[in-house]
């Protein structure tokens, strides 16, 4: 097999962080390699250095054999290299073809749309997308956006083709489709560079290099190496996936939504007659497609979104009138999928985010004045008892990592909820061992009688942790069903949309 | 050639330090070449500046005393600016507390300063917060972008001091309307005089620079505030109520404004005339602003641009130079420093591509 491309030595820091450690790797034509580790082991700068966004301290790069530097995205590309990023870099508002001729760039004053209308029907065909050349690519579903970003570059004839993490959007129906294609192109004698910390995906590869803290750890033949072996290379020991899950008999209901109406920014309906509920001693997972209302749903459930209709009531009493701090009152906690917008403030300290929304209260309080001492033992404690790893508990939240980031919240929130959790993505962009111990947390409160509603893109973890998984989309609960009665591709139906009949699918 | 802004790591205390001196060197250089422009001697006109500034006792103290406003009207765009709550209707609060204090201290003609003082003071509070109040309101009920009910309240309350003072009630009978001014009040309603011209007001802006700052950093409504400018909807989603912390900013923000009018009236000028009044509310932004939204910053540029407009009287009487040129180099000065405060946040990198 010839080698595409070859990089040896990269090396980069970032002031005192050494985001790539000498890090040395041939990607070879035809395969599928991938690039798999945690969020920071250095996947992005490895691939921002192999098309030329990021410029390594010190490392060499040869294309086909021939030493090359690159100094920017655009010459990679012409020499072959292109990148599909996880946010498109598509514009909304114009159609298919023009954004692909727009990426194609200018050869002489006009557009030379009959060509490459052909060449589009012939790629379209080829790897079986049904893409119209004249649909405005805002209005298209994000796997269709996400081919018309493929389409783009394979127009400029790359070679190699990067791709960061192109599933974190897609249904698994989607994303079976798309590792299909990719296969076909490797198959065609292209070299795909496959980023991903999805065990799943990465066991489709040929073969996989696993980058921990900067360094390249192993790179090995996938059909040589197990999920198993990879897991403890990420992580660099044992995790152990499997959670103690007393199934406890439900209690009361703790939160109950009845056929809820809300209506987004721009008028158009968000929640659509959604109804749901969570009873103590339960964990509810809710799966769906990343922006089919469930950001809304929480929203709404904390109060912070008027409704247009229908009724929300916790722990018995009806809050559809009421306002976020009655909902707070009422013993809730909420981890944000977004925390530095809805979960903290950046530019304060640990302790002042432990005590925000308390910050009043007597205890933290002496006459108008805050009690510092009072508030930094109380975040001490609360930084011991959450593993918080931070200098001290005056250290600002914004130069804390995600994990920290994620406890700072989970040790305020937990803390003083006493009836019910609101969990969104509380694991997006943590370390497997953070996720762990965020899951943990969580099922030590579903023991102590909380009632939990969790929602995540990570089918496997929903259906390891929950008791119930309801399926959303479009703002309606399609499906309620047992994880133990279900599968990972019975769920993606439903997210997708599609009726489902058998199973034990019934909505509330 | 690229050039990029790329972030810095740390800014370093000695870089933001030596990005103000150079900022305000900056200011004083742009003022030269206006001088010149203005075929004016840069070398009188300097050192007349300095000298109305601070070439004695007695210049001194005029400068505290043309800083006293600017350092009211400075505090009072803190508290807003930290809250991120755009208020720019300083100016009309400062007249709108000069006029309160005006009508508390008219109507007590006969009492005592210990009576007429406080109460004026109280007046001239109420004042500017009724103004700044009703943008909160505005903002709180009607989503009213405070920067346009500002800005309008500030022509309506001009006008409406100009109505009064042009044949209107508070008009000083026996004078032409021309003058456009009250008679002067009572001397048991003026503030009492610690040497020479500098007034009691300059203890009442200095202790005002003090509650801002202890607010600000120590009291949990200062904690309201600050985390209103850092991150807003995290404040909602922990169920604080935004709509009363913003009508709480608003309405200290008018109050310190409208103290500046009522100090103003009642320690210099003794009588209100729109005149007197101008340009107070915003000279604080910028004061505020280069004074990095912090009291004590505040007070040290109040200090700094006082004198700069007290210089400027002596300037204009020895060189002839229009003392409207000050404004433009305290303008000058802001640009710089805002400049500045890019240039220690942010460094410029060069790449050259071959």
């Amino acid at each position: 097999m010839t080698v595409a491309l070859q990089a040896s030595g990269l090396s980069k820091r970032y002031g005192d962080v050494v985001a790539l450690d000498d890090v040395s790797l041939d990607i070879h034509a035809g395969e599928i390699h991938c690039l798999f580790g945690e969020n920071g082991a250095g996947k992005s700068t490895l691939s921002g250095c192999l098309y030329g966004y990021v410029q390594p301290d010190s490392g060499a790069l040869a294309i086909d054999g021939r030493p090359m530097r690159l100094r920017s995205p655009a010459e990679a590309l012409r020499l072959g290299i292109g990148m599909i990023h996880q946010h498109f870099k598509l514009v909304g508002r114009l159609s298919v073809i023009e954004n692909i001729l727009v990426g194609a760039g200018g050869r002489g004053l006009f557009l030379d749309t009959r060509a490459a209308r052909r060449r589009l029907a012939a790629l379209c065909a080829d790897y079986g997308v049904a893409l119209s050349p004249d649909a405005i690519v805002e209005e298209l579903p994000v796997g269709l956006q996400q081919w018309v970003e493929i389409i783009k570059v394979l127009f400029l004839g790359v070679r190699v083709l990067i791709l960061d993490e192109p599933t974190a959007v897609l249904t698994p129906q989607e994303s079976d489709r798309l590792m299909a294609a990719l296969e076909r192109m490797r198959d065609a004698g292209m070299a795909i560079v496959l980023i991903s910390h999805k065990l799943r995906e990465v066991m489709r590869s040929d073969r996989v290099t696993v980058l921990r803290a900067g360094k390249l750890v192993a790179s090995l033949k996938t059909a040589e190496t197990s999920p198993e072996e990879l897991s403890v290379l990420m992580v660099g020991r044992k995790v152990s996936p499997s959670y103690d899950h007393n199934r406890e008999t439900p209690g009361e209901i703790v939160l109950d939504l009845s056929d809820v109406y809300v209506n987004g920014e721009r008028g158009h309906r968000v929640l659509d007659g959604l109804s749901i509920h969570v009873r103590a001693h339960e964990i509810v997972g809710l799966a769906g497609v990343a922006g089919n209302g469930q950001r809304e749903l929480f929203e709404t459930i904390m109060r912070v979104r008027p409704l247009e209709a229908g009724r929300i009531s916790i722990d018995g009493k009806d809050v559809t009138a009421g306002s976020t701090r009655d909902v707070i009152d009422l013993g809730v906690g909420h981890i944000p999928d977004d925390r530095y917008l809805q979960g903290l403030i950046g530019s304060f300290t640990i302790a002042d985010n432990i005590v925000l929304g308390r910050h009043h209260d007597c205890a933290f309080r002496k006459g108008p004045f805050l009690d510092r001492k009072a508030i930094s033992s109380f975040a001490a404690d609360s930084m011991s008892e959450y593993r918080v790893a931070a200098r001290d508990s005056g250290t600002r939240v914004d130069r804390l990592s995600g994990g920290n980031a994620q406890k700072v919240i989970l040790a305020r929130e937990l803390q003083r909820s006493t009836s019910l959790l609101l969990a969104n993505q509380p694991t997006r962009g943590l370390d497997i061992g953070v996720i762990d111990y965020v899951y943990r947390q969580l099922l030590a409160k579903k023991a102590e009688g909380f009632g939990i509603l969790l929602a995540s893109e990570e089918l496997d973890d929903l259906m390891t942790l929950c008791d119930r998984i309801a399926v959303i989309h479009r703002g309606k609960i399609v499906g309620v069903v047992d994880p133990s009665g279900t599968t990972p591709q019975h769920l993606g139906l439903m997210m997708a949309g599609q009726a489902v009949s058998g199973g034990d699918a019934h909505a509330h | 050639m690229h050039i990029k802004l790329e972030q810095r790591h740390g800014s370093s205390l000695l870089w933001q330090g030596a990005s103000y001196g150079l900022a305000i060197l900056a200011g004083f250089v742009a003022t030269a070449m206006l001088l010149k422009l203005s075929s004016a001697d840069v070398t009188t006109a300097f050192e007349a500046l300095f000298r109305g500034a601070l070439g004695s006792q007695r210049a001194m103290l005029r400068t505290l005393v043309a800083a006293t406003p600017l350092i009211l009207t400075g505090l009072a765009a803190v508290v807003v600016f930290r809250a991120r709550i755009w208020s720019i209707g300083q100016e009309g609060q400062v007249y709108a507390g000069a006029m309160g204090a005006y009508w508390v201290a008219s109507s007590l003609a006969d009492a005592p300063l210990v009576v007429v003082g406080p109460l004026a003071i109280a007046g001239a509070m109420l004042g500017g917060a009724t103004m700044s109040g009703i943008a909160a309101l505005l903002r709180n009920r009607y989503e009213v972008n405070e920067i346009f009910s500002t800005v309008m309240l500030n022509y309506i309350i001009v006008y409406l001091l100009s109505f009064l003072l042009s044949g209107g009630p508070w008009t000083e009978a026996g004078t032409t309307v021309a003058y456009h001014q009250t008679p002067l009040l009572a001397q048991t309603a003026w503030l009492p005089h610690l040497a020479g011209p500098l007034h009691a007001g300059i203890l009442i802006a200095l202790l005002a620079a003090i509650a801002v700052h202890l607010l600000l950093e120590r009291t949990s409504s200062g904690y309201d505030m600050r985390a209103l400018g850092a991150n807003q909807t995290a404040l909602r989603f922990m169920g604080m109520d935004v709509p009363r912390i913003v009508l709480v900013t608003m309405l200290l923000s008018g109050a310190l404004a409208g103290l500046a009018g009522g100090v103003e009236l009642l320690g210099v000028q003794h009588r209100l005339k729109a005149d007197y009044l101008f340009g107070l509310g915003y000279g604080g932004i910028i004061v505020a602003m280069v004074g990095g939204l912090r009291p004590a910053g505040t007070v040290a540029v109040a200090i700094l641009f006082g004198g700069l407009s007290s210089g400027a009287v002596d300037m204009r009487i020895q060189s002839g130079v229009p003392d409207s040129l000050i404004q433009a180099m305290q303008g000058t000065i802001l640009l710089f420093v805002l400049c500045g405060t890019a240039l220690a946040r942010y460094r410029l990198t060069w790449s050259s591509a071959k």
